[in-house]
């Protein structure tokens, strides 16, 4: 076996960035809906990762399914052109604790 | 023999034949399963996807609409559209659709119940019960896909409704012209369904078991006299009840026939008889009926039946005809009492989980200053052009009390400013509906210029009981021990600080029951215009002096049981004939028959 790719040391196809959940009440249904919102208008592929739990972020169901309370830290995952674009997006909506614009 | 004989409960009386017309029925139960061929699968998920848009653009119709200042309320639509476009709800049903080959509506209900599993696990209370939203939001996909009809423009003729519930808004929908007759499954002898007939004037049952197995279209009578319906009749028991809602009219109009006439008993006592109304139409039926009055003016309906919230120009307009129309008489009007079951389906739900002791009436106001002083302003103007009071519903305390007079205050020294006219000694009352109200009603008679005792929520709150739930509807029982106590508590303490009391809930309106009000020397009942020239009868047929000694004894009794046997004694005593006809709030089955 000659060609082994070592996967570890590859880029992932992916970009991320780390939040913190600080709304008061954790991901509850309107800041899910939020999240949804907002990540339903960018092409990538966007996912939201807590622990070893990985779900779309376009569907309010499955991010009311991470239950992430406040406090807890939420990997963003974005693969698509407008991947970079979307997590800078995503990534204020979690600072403004999903509030305003 | 007619197809099925049902009963229900009574909540406004009067004998209806008509046609069955169900709204909002619980369709779920009757979900059609059903494989579909192979080639009829892209017709199916087409129909899917088309069910989800069509809701999903009702729903949006519908948030537009919710005024910018209740914005939060809006926030649950918001969440029921997410939940619409989520692609993982209508992805899933759709490949059950491939899959399995189901028919859309039972592919969705598959996909529902996989969420459920999902939203199970979930340890956050909140969010797991946020399923019930998936399935609302579901339902509506599902009716829109079984193509039911939930309006009454198709309808031709007249209709008796029937529902599993009616609430407040179900009813704001409906065409009133073309509705008879009211039945719902759930529901207790006060609840809305009732409020809603009597001031229709038609009659209505509640509780009502197996109503869903009457079909549309069924020719069915409602007797609200006696709580039965009959489903497709025989001739001759068409017949039967054809006299007897010719008796029935008699009847009503032999009472009417003296509404006008004061209400004194044959020993000179005078009590007044007001009206509680919901609308300002409703002035005719007051007048008509002899009503000396406006009791209760509740004023939640111009905030219900629209879709931003009113102005104090259009409140001030309406409250002006209302005061101007009845005056010299009195008119009281009560403050926003939102909140609750009322506030639901127009602004969204506010998510408790116990909205009946939630942020509602006064509470809901004093969170919202601008639009209470809105109304504040708007009944003070109207006070300048008649015979005008206010109340708060729901006080629960001396703080609360002083909290809406300051808001009061502030709004005369602004009408003041401006130069608007209105009249700076209008009295000032409050509701008591609260056992704490009760406990502290000699504090309170302080702070206020009169008391109005809503008895219907005092009642619920004093014995811990909806009122609107069958298995314990039971207990809501107006002659209570310890209801008659806390509102002789109440009249005790007005008179102690000489002020007046008046009566508002459907207690005044009860046959049975008032004969006791009278005996505790209650200033003014106030109830539906509908019932006052029966009641008005009954107390010109009465002596003041065998009413205390009624309440004598029946103060002395320590079971509800006991309690209404002698009331009820007293009343077949005196209206022998006529009390068939009489409809109470007290458990039938305890009607000597």
């Amino acid at each position: 076996m000659t060609e082994n790719n070592n996967m570890t040391d590859e880029a992932p196809d992916y970009v991320s960035r780390k939040v913190v959940v600080s709304s008061e009440n954790g991901l509850h249904a309107r800041p899910a809906g939020r999240l949804a919102q907002e990540a339903q208008t960018f092409d990538s592929e966007i996912s939201l990762v807590v622990e070893d739990q990985s779900v779309d972020a376009k569907s309010i169901l499955d991010i009311l399914t991470l239950a992430a309370g406040p406090g807890n830290m939420v990997e963003l995952r974005a693969k698509g052109a407008d991947a970079e674009a979307a997590l800078e997006r995503l990534e204020a909506l979690f600072l403004n604790k999903f509030e305003g614009a | 023999m007619a197809d099925s004989t049902l009963t229900g409960i009574p909540v406004a009386t009067g004998i209806a034949i008509g046609k069955a017309f169900f709204v909002n029925r619980n369709h779920m139960a009757n979900l059609p399963r059903h494989i579909v061929a192979a080639d009829d699968m892209p017709t199916e998920i087409e129909r899917l996807h088309a069910a989800f848009k069509s809701v999903e653009t009702e729903l949006a119709a519908i948030r537009e609409q919710v005024p910018e200042e209740l914005k939060s309320h809006g926030s649950l639509i918001d969440t029921h559209l997410m939940m619409l476009k989520d692609p993982k709800l209508s992805g899933a049903a759709q490949k059950y659709i491939e899959t399995l080959g189901l028919n859309a509506a039972w592919a969705l209900e598959k996909a529902v119940s996989d969420q459920e599993a999902a939203f199970e696990a979930i340890k956050d209370q909140y969010i797991r019960e946020r399923m019930q939203d998936v399935r609302v939001v579901a339902e509506k996909v599902q009716t829109k896909l079984m193509g039911v009809k939930t309006d009454l423009s198709s309808f031709s003729g007249r209709a008796i409704i029937m529902a599993h519930d009616l609430t407040p808004a179900d009813t704001v929908e409906l065409q009133v012209d073309k509705i008879t007759a009211f039945a719902t499954v759930r529901g207790g002898k006060t609840s809305h369904t009732g409020i809603m007939a009597r001031s229709l004037g038609i009659p209505a049952l509640v509780g009502v078991g197996r109503l869903e197995e009457v079909h549309d279209g069924d020719l069915v009578v409602i007797d609200g006299l006696t709580g039965k319906i009959v489903v497709n009749p025989t001739e001759s028991e068409l017949a039967e009840y054809n006299e007897r809602a010719a008796l029935f009219e008699e009847y009503t109009r032999k009472i009417r026939r003296h509404c006008h006439l004061p209400a004194e008993t044959f020993d000179g006592s005078r009590v007044m008889v007001h009206a509680n109304i919901e609308l300002v139409e409703e002035v005719t039926a007051v007048l008509d009926n002899g009503g000396e009055g406006v009791g209760l003016y509740r004023t939640e309906y111009a905030y219900l039946n629209r879709t931003s919230l009113p102005t104090e120009e259009e409140l001030a307009e309406k409250y002006i005809d209302l005061a101007a129309i009845m005056s010299p008489h009195k008119v009281v009007f009560r403050t926003l009492d939102l909140g609750s079951d009322k506030f639901i389906s127009t602004f969204g739900e506010l998510n408790e989980t116990n909205p009946a002791m939630g942020l509602r009436a006064i509470r809901f106001c004093l969170k919202n200053p601008q639009l209470f002083k809105t109304q504040l302003r708007a009944i003070l103007r109207a006070s300048a052009y008649g015979n005008v009071s206010l109340m708060f519903p729901m006080i629960s305390g001396v703080k609360e009390i002083r909290q809406a007079k300051a808001w009061l205050a502030q709004a005369k020294a602004e009408l003041r400013r401006e130069g608007v006219d209105y009249d700076p000694d209008m009295p000032i009352g409050t509701m008591i509906e609260l056992p704490a109200a009760v406990m502290i009603a000699e504090f309170l008679a302080h702070e206020v210029d009169f008391f109005s005792i809503g008895t219907n929520d005092l009642i619920q709150y004093s014995i811990g009981v909806d009122r609107t739930n069958r298995h314990v509807s039971y207990l809501y029982q107006p002659l209570h021990p310890a209801t008659l106590r806390a509102i002789k508590l109440v009249v005790d303490a007005a008179h102690q600080a000489g002020i007046e009391v008046s009566l508002c809930g459907e207690v005044a309106s009860d046959p049975f029951c008032v004969p006791l009000l009278l005996g505790m020397g209650i200033d003014s009942i106030s109830m539906t215009p509908q019932a006052i020239p029966g009641i008005k009868r009954i107390i010109r047929q009465t002596n003041m002096h065998d009413c205390r000694r009624l309440l004598k004894d029946v103060l002395e009794c320590r079971t509800v049981g006991r309690i209404n046997n002698l009331v009820m004694d007293n009343i077949f005593k005196h209206f022998p004939e006529e009390v068939t006809f009489f409809s109470s709030l007290l458990e039938n089955d305890e009607l000597p028959s």
